[in-house]
């Protein structure tokens, strides 16, 4: 009863004040097309709009951000199923059958199917949110230290090991890269300067927008490029026709699982998203009797990404309100806007700003109701870029990711990282390595990495110390399982 | 062999650091400047840049955004802040060294940029290849626990507490070795016959969830930092790093009280322009910056952040003097504990 209450207390406060409704309408809109518009992505508009956010209400900055994560996860479809390019990891899976729907004339119901399934996930995401946040809040800081978070990232990379990627073996190197690269700068616990090769602004370590860009978007103009130069390029067929309510109530099995993994996935601080998007397409692919048509169009593939990737959202709201820990780069921004505001997401929040929490448990619940009506008006407008000439768009895609990788630090190092990612990315993708991969492990190895040392300082540096916390214990081993379960199929199969 | 302690009990910092424990000041550090000055030649035509070498969220990114207001509201020239985070403040000193000197861009900085230098004398010197215009910040440090910590109540209970667990016990920290945190809390578990791990969290928040949760049994802070924890009573200082207690922890023990022989290390934040920079520009640059760390805007800034419990303000050669003596403080220390000094 309180939750709903609190609910409605927070709707009033969100729909009463004029300037909310303008930031309200403002981010749900801004992360749509940011989201979508290649190149660029919620990531660009939020670190555009952080240094403004100091002149907001905390309540109105820290809603708008949040607004901002809701429609930007599912605005990153659209350029995931119209150019195979995922707008943000999280919809890298969407690509994978909703680029061939797309060739085959049906990027309609693709795009359909992710606006109707990503405001189901979200919103019910935002439900689950406001029933289990308070209560989790009070136990997590002192259930999860480092030796459990880093736990939960062992957990989240062995989950996530093959996704993407042609083989089991492929899947684990790309994310091994990805590790490898996340070592690059100082280390976090003495500050050695590692793989720095004399350039200061290496000491910064390689950012993963710039890596994401180049993996995704650059190495995608590469693609067609080529195809274009070897005469094989194929504008992608028009179509408006969104999927029927019969084809979408057929997909109810494939939304319930989805939803169920993105929550859980979602939880996990500093996973979040991505690991749900990609875990959501697995399940579907195993679970379903026609797998050979996974990535090759079917509608299954997109309602399981983009379910899971939206009902992360809510879900990781969670580990940022309750311990304080981003579950990405998104909500990494979101600590900075609590910052700006004076204030520390955590438990704290929920005592000393309940006001606030509410208004934006109520704005996301909105904003994940917003995508259905919004996005479907706004999508028959985006669908249309496809009408633009290849030879206009691909610069305007490599235009629109310079000035995201430059945007995010100021450094034109990161520029140069995102060419040279998309130049990799050209050759990976044509080897059956994992791209997303690489990505995943590149902003989990940082998180790891600093959670493992600060571990073993806690526990004195013996590593048995993890058997005696229950909650460490059980992901490492559940970790492991998954990991000698993979390496069991990868085999089977094999002999098979 | 002198110990580190007796190394940070050499005096010099005390020479140059005058620390007025009082609440609050009638008069303000620059009210004697002239009310308004104008630039020469037209200076400036065009909106400043004040590089931050770190996220604007942060310390650093607060003190950038309030003296830049102030600038802006004295002189009426906007500061456009670009923000170039890592590395430990080394990426934004290297874009800074690479940009022209002509005095249209200044630095924010803290006392890292010290402490790089005395470990590694090819990084730049604030107080030589950079004209200090103004150290707006000077703040110590203290250690805190739960405030409902039943095992430890105050400082003696928590030495003797630490010394029973014979190494186990932990404290909080930023990460970075060589750091003014962990140098300090050396001294300080030298001076106590004390052994307590310290853990490295770089970051803010993860740093404070990990008392307020039990992860850790103390925190190494700035009470600036963690003043919204103070104030709803979930922390509680046990021991100021100050010689004297300020006004507003009168309670809380010093060095003094604690009987610890050795003198505290601050963290300072300062702004800075090149220093081939035109004299003239930099004659006006030093006048903004040092008239608006007393306006009201900053003032109260300064005040929230509890910056305002000793003298945070030094000109120029007060700055040049503190860096000085941090840099050879640090040296000696360095040198101590057997790093590399270069």
């Amino acid at each position: 009863m309180d939750t709903l209450t609190n609910f409605m207390n927070g709707t009033v406060a969100l729909f009463s004040d004029p300037v909310g409704i303008f930031i309200f309408f403002g981010g749900v809109i801004g992360g749509m097309l940011f989201g979508a518009i290649p190149g660029v992505s919620m990531l660009t508009l939020a670190a555009i709009l952080l240094p403004f956010t100091a002149h907001l209400s905390p309540e109105h900055g820290i809603m708008l951000f949040s607004v901002i994560y809701c429609t930007g996860v599912y605005g990153g479809a659209i350029t995931a199923i119209l150019f195979n390019i995922p707008g943000a990891p999280e919809n890298a899976p969407t690509a994978f059958d909703g680029y061939p729907m797309t060739q085959k004339g049906q990027a309609g119901k693709a795009v359909g199917a992710a606006v109707t399934c990503s405001a189901i996930g979200g919103t019910i995401s935002a439900v689950l949110m406001m029933v289990a946040t308070a209560p989790i809040a009070n136990w997590a800081i002192s259930a999860f230290g480092p030796p459990e978070i880093f736990a939960l990232v062992f957990f989240g990379l062995a989950v996530a090991s093959s996704v993407g990627a042609s083989t089991f073996w492929k899947g684990w190197l790309s994310i091994l890269l990805g590790l490898l690269i996340a070592v690059v700068g100082l280390d976090p616990v003495g500050g050695i300067e590692r793989w720095d090769f004399g350039m200061p602004y290496l000491l910064a370590g390689i950012h993963f927008i710039p890596m994401i860009l180049g993996f995704f978007a650059v190495s995608e103009v590469f693609v067609q490029v080529e195809k274009k130069a070897k005469g094989s390029y194929h504008a992608p067929k028009l179509s408006v026709d969104f999927p029927s309510l019969t084809e979408l109530f057929a997909q109810k099995i494939a939304v319930v699982r989805s939803i169920v993994i993105g929550f859980f996935c979602g939880i996990l601080p500093g996973i979040g998203a991505t690991l749900a998007a990609f875990m959501g397409y697995n399940e579907a692919v195993r679970w379903s009797k026609d797998r050979k048509e996974f990535g090759t169009g079917k509608m299954e593939g997109v309602i399981s990404s983009e379910t899971a990737n939206n009902a992360a959202t809510g879900a990781a709201m969670i580990p940022l309100l309750a311990l304080g820990l981003p579950g990405g780069a998104l909500t990494a921004m979101m600590v900075g806007v609590f910052q700006m505001h004076d204030m520390e997401p955590g438990p704290l929040v929920f005592l000393n700003s309940g006001d606030l929490v509410w208004v934006v448990f109520s704005a996301m619940f909105f904003a994940n109701l917003s995508i259905l009506l919004i996005g479907y008006l706004e999508t028959k407008t985006i669908i249309n870029l496809l009408r633009i000439p290849f030879q206009f768009l691909a610069p305007l895609i490599l235009l629109l990711a310079t000035v995201g990788a430059y945007a995010v630090r100021g450094l034109a190092i990161d520029v140069a990282v995102m060419f040279a990612a998309g130049i990799i990315g050209f050759f990976l993708r044509r080897s059956g390595y994992s791209v997303a991969g690489i990505v995943l492990g590149l902003i989990l190895g940082r998180i790891g990495e600093q959670t493992f040392a600060q571990a073993m300082q806690m526990l004195h540096f013996e590593w048995t110390g993890f058997f005696f916390r229950p909650i460490a214990i059980t992901l490492i081993v559940a970790g492991v399982l998954t990991l000698l379960g993979s390496i069991y199929s990868s085999f089977f199969k094999k002999s098979e | 062999m002198k110990s580190p302690m007796k190394i940070l009990a050499s005096g010099l910092i005390a020479s140059v650091m005058t620390l007025v424990s009082t609440a609050s000041y009638a008069e303000c550090a620059t009210d004697s400047l002239p009310a308004s000055m104008d630039g020469p030649g037209g200076f400036s035509e065009r909106a400043l840049t004040m590089i931050v070498p770190y996220g604007p969220a942060g310390g650093s990114g607060q003190v950038a955004q309030a003296m830049a207001q102030a600038v802006t509201e004295l002189t009426g020239v906007n500061i456009n802040r670009d923000h170039k985070p890592g590395g430990s403040g080394t990426v934004g000193m290297t874009a800074y060294m690479a940009v022209p000197a002509d005095g249209y861009a200044v630095l924010e900085h803290i006392d890292d940029a010290s402490s790089a230098h005395a470990l590694d004398s090819s990084k730049p010197n604030p107080a030589t290849d950079l004209i200090p215009l103004v150290i707006s910040q000077i703040t110590f440090s203290q250690i805190f626990i739960r405030s409902n910590e039943d095992r430890f109540t105050d400082w003696d209970s928590f030495v003797e507490w630490v010394k029973a667990q014979d190494g186990k016990a932990t404290i909080a920290n930023v990460s970075k070795e060589g750091s003014m945190e962990r140098v300090t809390m050396k001294a300080i578990s030298d001076a106590t016959g004390m052994t307590i791990q310290q853990i490295s969290f770089d970051k803010g928040a993860p740093r404070y969830g990990a008392l307020a949760g039990g992860q850790v049994d103390a925190l190494f802070e700035q009470p600036g930092d963690v003043r919204k924890f103070l104030d709803s009573d979930t922390f509680k200082p046990i021991l100021t790093i100050l010689k004297e207690a300020p006004s507003a922890f009168p309670d809380v023990p010093s060095l003094t009280e604690a009987g610890l022989d050795i003198e505290p290390l601050y963290r300072f934040r300062g702004f800075y322009v090149h220093k081939d920079a035109p004299a003239d520009r930099v004659e006006w640059l030093q006048w903004a910056f040092q008239k608006a760390f007393c306006q009201q805007s900053y003032q109260d800034f300064n005040k929230s952040k509890f910056m305002h419990l000793i003298e945070s303000f030094r000109d120029t050669e007060g700055a040049r003097e503190l860096i000085t003596a941090t840099i050879g403080q640090y040296r000696d220390v360095y040198k101590e504990m057997g790093l590399d000094v270069k």
